[in-house]
């Protein structure tokens, strides 16, 4: 099977993307309003959580850190494979990325926009934010720049921001086009003025061609080092579970592997919402699939190693941490992402479910819960068993504000999807038809060699 | 201008404390808390939320976990009760421990705050600047002796003091509001006076001039507070009985075969946070 | 002397590859290939890149230096601020610590990489733009066109080229 049709005429991509653009199906709402009305949950509760106090989220003096945390580390992690599919596959030549790197590149941005709004309902004094941001001031006041959460925001910042350049970057000839054929309203000025006047002259192209690559080359480490400081939070702190020296690869490879799996999830969607079944097709499917199975068992390999270095260490707290992570009050959670973290994926390692799409759903998102309990388990337990035994007795279970939060930040993350992908090409015309082409060219070639 | 600053002033922005850097003078603020002599009565807990404003948070809160006692007490028995020779019941070989921050010399809760709202002072404190607390509990987690405490409710105004009350609070001390991480201050409020009166009269602080309110109240003197620096006061004199150096991960008697007479020690020493309090407590197998 | 704009559309690549090749040898007065001749696709296409000629990119050197600058000011903002925030003691690491400097300068330097890299482009792809004279929404569906610029007297003899190369369509206006 080919990866795509390589008859489709180049009009007609453009024809069914655009139409994408426009009158949304009923289902269209349906899902953004639940996920409005799920977003306002989250709002409420950080609502409530901002009057009264931290207190109602039933964090406690040991535990002080909770959901929030585990949360935002699930969110920065699913930021990581847009950048796999758009940058590294992009050096890597692979052409099947094309026509779903866009909505992956679109998820990157709107899942580190969750993610910040989850330090923002973390910290205890929000309306004091500014102090950790590095402005001139009068007083001679800076951030202290030592500390990891720090290095976390400017990686974040950084990552954002080159994130929104670079999907935008990537999509301003896709805006031309829209200008081209969008004609009145609101959308033409907007098209009309984002596309910076792009016409495709040769000129164009050549600067595009070398800007894009460079970005790509930009943004590899720079998503390897936002993971790896996220996961310094927890390995350059002293405690025992998170003062682990694998931690910075094993995060990378956990952000690599819930990005894949959340990929899966919405590549279904919108294949089904925007009827995108001639280009989002089961062979490239099948590829992330095999990809995200790869992934699966590396970070399978690195959560053995991590348990590994330190069932053979000496260090007695760690190993009471490990113990009590799959022995106490915890064990059910800690059991449930080995589960749907290691044994889940091997469904994907059968060919037949490699292209099944009610299959590929459930598992893409029990992977992905798989991957929020790894996020929950790294948090979490330290508190309850760390190196003072007075922290051994206290048990601590997240309140509803905590939950409501977590479920109100799926809600923003679908909000901002679905709008765009109502307002934006969610599928690379450009490239797509640039695939189709070389596709073409490369089959006449063998053609005609097959004639000699 | 900051990188002319910088570059003048380099090798002094590159040492490590307390192992490399000069030694605290002429304050360098310590305790020594003699654990035979603790009968665990609380009442240091108990002066210490009078003195320091700590908000008592009631029953409820308590339940959860939302306490903010700045010293605890705690209790450890010996399990021996099973074993020949063992005790009947394991409250027969209770142990208390008074717990409060530490003022590490090297304390791992400063490296972290993204704010640096704490931080070392020059007399060898673990400072925390209220007003520039943003309530990450950053500090907290990355603290082994978890003694923060962070106020998880807007105490004052949530009836932590009810009418005539808030009559009782402390004027030196500032009440803190909800989002702020709170610890131990070793009563800095005191021990700022005393400095100031001192320096008035052109001198240093004399031993004893400064008492904690924990110590204030212990009726067994278990706990005594005092500058490292000055030769005559009894906290250095305990700290050098039991050999007991400030900026040093293993103390002589660790290197002791077979056991020490030695009774100085210093919790979570070999995460080289390097603590300011000394508890006097022989270490026994069977409370291991 | 009055100039005019002419755009012609082709089907596919060869054809506009032809149509180049030709302009390049034949010798029309007043009409220089390299100057007055913009190509148009609607996709990146290495081969117009390769009859057209080499053209040097220069968003490379952007880079360089947004990169160089941007981990420069970081690592200056950072220590500078660390030497003179009260100089003050922090868990007993050195005031002006390198490995948290480092990740910092390394966060920097991806940044005024990334930043300088987009003003680059920006200032060596000309963009934003007002777009040029003559325009089709063709080119951004499926057709490659050929804008030039040309004298009234030479415009013919460039027609004629574009319609012996199948151009699909011609559409002409008059400059100033």
């Amino acid at each position: 099977m080919k990866d795509i049709n390589e008859d489709i005429a180049w009009a007609k991509i453009n024809q069914d993307v655009l139409k994408s653009l426009e009158n949304p199906r009923k289902l269209y709402w349906v899902i953004v309003l639940s996920a409005l009305a799920v977003f306002s949950v989250g709002v409420g509760c950080e609502v409530y959580q901002y009057n009264v106090g931290m207190g109602v989220a039933n964090l406690n003096n040991p535990h002080v850190w909770g959901l929030y945390i585990a949360t935002f580390i699930f969110w920065i992690g699913m930021s990581h494979s847009g950048t796999l599919l758009s940058a590294i596959l992009h050096l890597m030549h692979a052409d099947w990325r094309k026509p779903i790197y866009r909505f992956a590149e679109a998820m990157t941005t709107f899942s580190l926009m969750t993610a910040g709004l989850f330090v923002m309902v973390h910290i205890g004094r929000l309306w004091q934010f500014y102090y950790s941001l590095p402005y001139p001031n009068e007083r001679g006041l800076w951030p202290n720049f030592q500390s990891p959460l720090l290095w976390d925001a400017m990686a974040i910042f950084t990552y954002l921001s080159s994130s929104i350049l670079f999907l935008y970057v990537g999509m301003i000839p896709d805006l031309a086009i829209a200008r081209d054929n969008i004609h009145e309203g609101w959308r033409k000025k907007l098209y009309s003025a984002l596309a910076l006047g792009w016409e495709g002259t040769d000129r164009q192209w050549r600067n595009f061609r070398v800007t894009y690559l460079t970005i790509a080359c930009f943004l590899i480490p720079l998503a390897v080092s936002v993971h790896s400081i996220v996961a310094s939070d927890f390995a350059m702190s002293q405690q025992p579970g998170w003062h682990v020296t694998s931690f910075p690869p094993y995060f990378v490879a956990g952000a690599l592997y819930s990005g894949c799996a959340a990929i899966i999830t919405l590549f279904i969607i919108l294949r089904y919402v925007f009827r995108f079944e001639e280009y989002m097709t089961l062979p490239i499917l099948k590829k992330t699939v095999r990809l995200t199975f790869a992934i699966s068992m590396v970070w399978t390999y690195l959560n053995a190693v991590e348990f590994a270095s330190v069932w053979y260490s000496h260090d007695e707290a760690s190993k009471a941490v490990l113990i009590q992570k799959a022995t106490g009050p915890y064990a059910p959670f800690w059991w449930g992402m080995i589960f749907c973290g290691s044994v889940v994926p091997l469904v994907l390692a059968i060919k037949r479910f490699q292209t099944s799409i009610p299959v590929l759903f459930v598992v893409s998102l029990l992977l992905n819960l798989g991957m929020w309990l790894e996020r929950w388990m790294i948090v979490a337990p330290t508190f309850s068993h760390g190196y003072y035994p007075w922290t051994w007795d206290h048990d601590q279970w997240p309140s509803l504000v905590q939950w409501g939060m977590v479920l109100g930040s799926f809600g923003w993350f679908t909000l901002l999807f679905m709008i765009f992908c109502k307002v934006f090409p969610s599928v690379s015309m450009y490239e797509v038809k640039e695939m189709v082409y070389h596709r073409k060219l490369h089959s006449k070639k063998s053609e005609s060699q097959g004639a000699h | 201008m900051s990188v002319t600053n910088l570059l003048e002033n380099w090798s002094q922005f590159r040492h490590f404390h307390p192992v490399d850097d000069k030694p605290h003078d002429p304050y360098k603020w310590a305790m020594s808390i003699d654990l035979d002599a603790c009968t665990g009565c609380n009442a240091c807990s108990v002066a210490c939320y009078a003195e320091n404003n700590i908000p008592v948070v009631g029953k409820e809160r308590f339940s959860h976990g939302q306490q903010m006692h700045w010293i605890r007490i705690e209790r450890y028995w010996d399990e021996d009760q099973n074993a020949v020779g063992g005790r009947d019941f394991p409250d027969q070989g209770a142990q208390f421990l008074p717990m409060m921050c530490q003022q590490c010399e090297a304390a791992p809760c400063e490296t972290v705050c993204p704010v640096a709202a704490t931080n070392h002072t020059s007399d060898g404190l673990n400072s925390q600047v209220y007003n520039r607390c943003i309530g990450s509990r950053y500090c907290s987690a990355n603290c082994p002796f978890k003694v923060r405490y962070f106020n998880w409710y807007d105490y004052p105004s949530d009836d932590a003091w009810p009418a005539e009350m808030s009559q009782q609070l402390n004027p030196d001390v500032t009440v803190r509001g909800k989002g702020v991480m709170e610890k131990c201050t070793f009563c800095i409020q005191r021990v700022n006076e005393a400095k100031v009166k001192a320096k008035s009269e052109g001198r240093l602080v004399r031993d004893g001039e400064i008492q904690t309110a924990c110590q204030q109240v212990c009726p067994t003197s278990a706990i005594s507070f005092g500058n490292l620096v000055d030769t005559e006061s009894r906290v250095h004199k305990q700290w050098e009985a039991q050999k007991v150096e400030l900026d040093k991960d293993k103390q002589e008697k660790d290197e002791q075969e077979g056991g020490s007479k030695l009774r100085g020690y210093r919790i979570l020493e070999e995460l080289r946070p390097y603590p300011s309090v000394m508890y006097l407590e022989r270490v026994r197998e069977s409370a291991v | 002397m009055s100039q005019r704009h002419i755009l012609a559309l082709f089907s596919n690549f060869d054809e506009a590859e032809a149509v180049v090749k030709e302009l390049r040898t034949s010798q029309i007065k007043g009409f220089d290939v390299d100057k007055d001749m913009v190509v148009k696709s609607p996709i990146e296409h290495p081969e117009v890149e390769e009859f057209l000629g080499d053209k040097p990119v220069y968003v490379q050197w952007f880079t360089l230096v947004g990169a160089v600058l941007g981990g420069l000011l970081g690592f200056f903002l950072i220590s500078g601020a660390q030497a003179n925030f009260y100089a003050q003691l922090k868990g007993g690491k050195p005031i002006v610590p390198l490995p948290p400097n480092f990740v910092l300068t390394y966060e920097m330097f991806i940044l005024g990489g990334v930043f300088i890299t987009i003003l680059g482009f920006l200032i060596c792809a000309g963009l934003p733009a007002r777009r040029s004279p003559l325009y089709s929404a063709k080119v951004s569906e499926d057709q490659i066109g050929i804008l030039v610029q040309v004298d009234e007297s030479a415009a013919r003899a460039l027609k004629e080229i574009f319609t012996k190369h199948q151009a699909l369509e011609i559409q002409e206006e008059a400059g100033k």
